[in-house]
């Protein structure tokens, strides 16, 4: 089938603001967005959006699509072709957009920072942990820190919601000496909390329970 | 100009396991040419082999390791590899790795191909990914030089000195000069160098290509691995870990074919084992639709399979429609992974001074004509901890090598008209179609069965589609995040590492491992109990026969 690629470029040398440009391009129903962009890009080669694994594991494709965030490479045509067979793609919202679909991802890899983002390792840890604790961690340690929640949900304080998940994922880890103490060094009122954490499984690729 | 004591290129297992370990003692950098969290490290999905506990031992990781290799991997860098593993495991594990636990607590282990034992260490299907973005962590807590989104474009060399690297900055579009007493690459596989493979776009070989050209040895290229379950049409990779927890493969009559195969081992056989046994069926006429076989899971249960293998499931949904609960998923081989790389020493010391290697990027070997599932994510962090390590202390004792304005403009000014860009211009040969052909050779002529007569063909067709690269510019303007200059600068390396592939193919009149030649069925240890050493040469890649270690076990005929 043929698709129009409706999409949002930008490039700072030349240009003074975004405008649209569209691509006509043959692609099969369950072929993915970025093999439809791929296919752009033959087009145009100075067209520019970030691409790597092609299998939702690296985060690199994150674009908004028809206005929802979202990664190309786990979204199939016919999801988001509709009738009309057009497909817009933006950069990120929220993100500063440096060129075409890129975005500034500095401030994004930056705000992990804000819930000290590692594990604090206990002194004690005996190296065993209860099957139970670690069957928690399943869900949030499959973040591939794509943005796709930071340009989807607003999530109100300092701690955005990519770190707010790198953050959650210590506190659940019974290795971690700080623990429960995140929650409050992370500053999150339980109201905020309670509703990212319902929010949260609905715009993640990765479908992450808080 | 940047100055750090230690550059590591790659920001993936190797690389961030180098960084961390170099950093207790030097300073270090890391040079990726995407975010690190998006190595291609982050795709393995099966686990990292070590001995972890009683019924298994060292001597049986060494041993398994050494006959997977069919010989070929070097015994004294194997039995690193597999002595080192049990305390690189637990130091992974006290800086956060969620691995799967088993009932009482430990870290759970499930058997993958070839290994005598189940001894792969995991966390579901995500293995790589949740050690990646673990050593990420640590590399952020460590304040590590992050240096995201710059490719390297050539070594700086001095008086046979690596004295730092020439770098291309994607978002400012433009060239920068790091220099550095030791460089240490780790810039993974070459994977996109064929049609078909399980790699990421990112996998083109930078750092293998880039230390050929300076003059550093490549060694067993002509190793290529090539996984047995891939989903049919997109390659995606199907973790062996489908087979270790107990899938089944099936011809088009519903067999277990393995059994002709490999009676022993069935579907644990090693992976050029099973990638042959795949291709033998469905060129008998035993293929689904003459084109693929089917991995079958559905015995397994809902249950293993959501929490065991999520991401396979997932993968299979998503991109085949099949939930393999349920059905049979449809998979076919594809390139996977790369056994040669640049030749180094037990320390990933390479041959040119200065330069160092670890990961897929080196030839360490341990892997020999054929790797094991799980040995190379083992290999990945045991190495690049050696790496690292040695890097440091190296950085100690070598003082500032000289590098001079004159390498540097010399260097520059060789890529700078290229990086300047231009319009598209008329008549210019088209990059992509060239790479299109070039991945179809290697997939068709240097794939899972060669054949002298279409190894040579292949062999001349890389060389003219050379000679018509050269004459190639980047078709885009200068420009931010310019992936079109990427894509330029990508076929180059892919192109050089081809030849090297396919020249080292034809050579090597045997079959061993993964190299398996149809007009030399057997393996000749007479004449090819030996590494392939590779040089770049005026005319093309120059072959050599390399020394290979054998300390403990000698070539014994290899069943499964």
């Amino acid at each position: 089938m043929d698709v129009v690629l409706n999409i949002n470029r930008f490039n700072p040398e030349v240009d003074r603001e975004p405008y649209f440009q569209k691509y006509m391009v043959a692609v099969k129903g369950h072929q993915t967005l970025l093999d439809a962009m791929l296919r752009a890009w033959r087009q145009d080669p100075g067209l520019s959006f970030r691409r790597s694994c092609r299998s939702a594991i690296c985060g690199s494709c994150a674009v908004c699509i028809n206005g929802v965030p979202g990664l190309a490479c786990q979204t199939l045509i016919r999801n988001v072709a509709g009738d009309s067979g057009r497909i817009t793609l933006e950069p990120l919202p929220r993100f500063r957009q440096v060129k075409d679909l890129v975005v500034d991802l500095e401030p994004f890899f930056e705000s992990l920072k804000a819930v000290v983002p590692w594990l604090v390792t206990r002194e004690d840890y005996s190296g065993n942990m209860d099957p139970e604790a670690s069957r928690k961690l399943e869900s949030p340690v499959t973040c591939i820190l794509c943005g796709v929640c930071d340009a989807a949900m607003d999530v109100p304080g300092k701690v955005k919601p990519a770190a707010l998940v790198k953050g959650l994922r210590m506190a659940l880890d019974p290795r971690d000496s700080l623990g429960a103490a995140r929650l409050r060094l992370m500053e999150v009122p339980p109201e905020v909390l309670k509703l990212f954490i319902r929010d949260l499984p609905d715009t993640c690729p990765k479908g992450i329970k808080g | 100009m940047l100055i750090h004591e230690v550059l590591v290129v790659g920001g993936g297992l190797a690389g961030l396991m180098a960084a961390l370990s170099a950093s207790e003692k030097a300073g270090v950098a890391v040079l990726s040419k995407i975010y690190p969290t998006r190595s291609h490290s982050g795709a393995a999905q099966g686990g990292f082999n070590s001995v972890m506990g009683e019924g298994d031992s060292i001597e049986a990781h060494i041993f398994d390791t050494v006959k997977g290799s069919d010989y070929l991997g070097d015994q004294d860098a194997i039995e690193v590899l597999c002595s080192e593993g049990p305390e690189v495991i637990l130091e992974l594990e006290r800086m956060g790795v969620p691995w799967t636990r088993d009932s009482a607590g430990g870290i759970a282990q499930r058997p993958l191909g070839g290994a005598s034992f189940p001894r792969a260490c995991f966390a579901a299907d995500f293995s790589g990914h949740v050690v990646l973005h673990t050593l990420y962590e640590r590399a952020l807590q460590r304040g590590i030089k992050i240096y995201p989104e710059r490719s390297l474009v050539d070594l700086l060399v001095e008086d046979g000195q690596v004295a730092g690297a020439l770098v291309y900055d994607l978002a400012r579009a433009k060239l920068e000069v790091i220099r550095s007493k030791v460089v240490i690459l780790a810039t993974g596989g070459y994977g996109r160098a064929f049609a078909k493979t399980t790699n990421a776009h990112s996998s083109t070989g930078d750092g293998m290509a880039i230390a050929y050209r300076a003059g550093a040895t490549l060694s067993d290229m002509e190793f290529v691995q090539f996984h047995p379950t891939t989903l049919y049409g997109a390659n995606l990779l199907v973790s062996e870990a489908a087979r270790g927890e107990g899938g089944y493969l099936r011809n088009a009559g519903g067999e277990r074919f393995m059994a002709g195969y490999a009676p022993q081992k069935m579907e644990l056989a090693p992976r050029d084992l099973v990638a042959r046994a795949i291709f033998q069926e469905i060129k008998e006429g035993r293929g689904i639709d003459g084109q693929y076989v089917h991995l079958d899971l559905t015995h397994l249960g809902e249950t293993l399979v959501a929490e065991r293998l999520p991401q396979v499931k997932d993968l299979a949904i998503r991109y085949a429609g099949v939930n393999p609960a349920k059905e049979p998923v449809p998979v076919e081989p594809a390139q996977h992974y790369s056994m040669g790389g640049i030749r180094t020493d037990i320390w990933g010391v390479s041959s040119l001074s200065g330069l160092m290697a670890a990961g897929e990027s080196a030839n360490v070997s341990v892997h020999g004509a054929n790797r094991l599932g799980g040995n190379s994510l083992l290999e990945t962090v045991v190495f690049g901890r050696r790496a690292g390590r040695k890097a440091a202390e190296l950085a100690g004792h070598l003082s500032w090598p000289v590098l001079s304005g004159e390498t540097i403009a010399c260097s520059r000014e060789s890529w700078e008209s290229i990086f300047a860009g231009k319009e598209q211009g008329a008549g210019d040969d088209d990059v992509f179609r060239i790479r299109q052909e070039a991945t179809g050779i290697m997939t068709r002529q240097v794939g899972v069965f060669r054949v002298g007569s279409e190894l040579e063909d292949a062999v001349k067709r890389l060389a003219g589609l050379k000679e018509r690269y050269k004459r190639c510019t980047p078709r885009a303007a200068k420009q931010p995040f310019n992936y079109d200059l990427m894509d330029y600068l990508e076929l180059g390396y892919l192109l050089d590492l081809c030849q090297v592939i396919a020249g080292g193919a034809l050579r090597r009149t045997e079959s061993r491992g993964a190299h398996y030649r149809l007009d030399y069925p057997q393996r000749d240890d007479r004449r090819w109990l030996c590494h392939t050493f590779a040089r770049r040469g005026e005319a093309g890649p120059e072959f050599s026969d390399g020394p290979l270690q054998i300390t403990r076990y000698t070539p014994q005929e290899r069943g499964y």
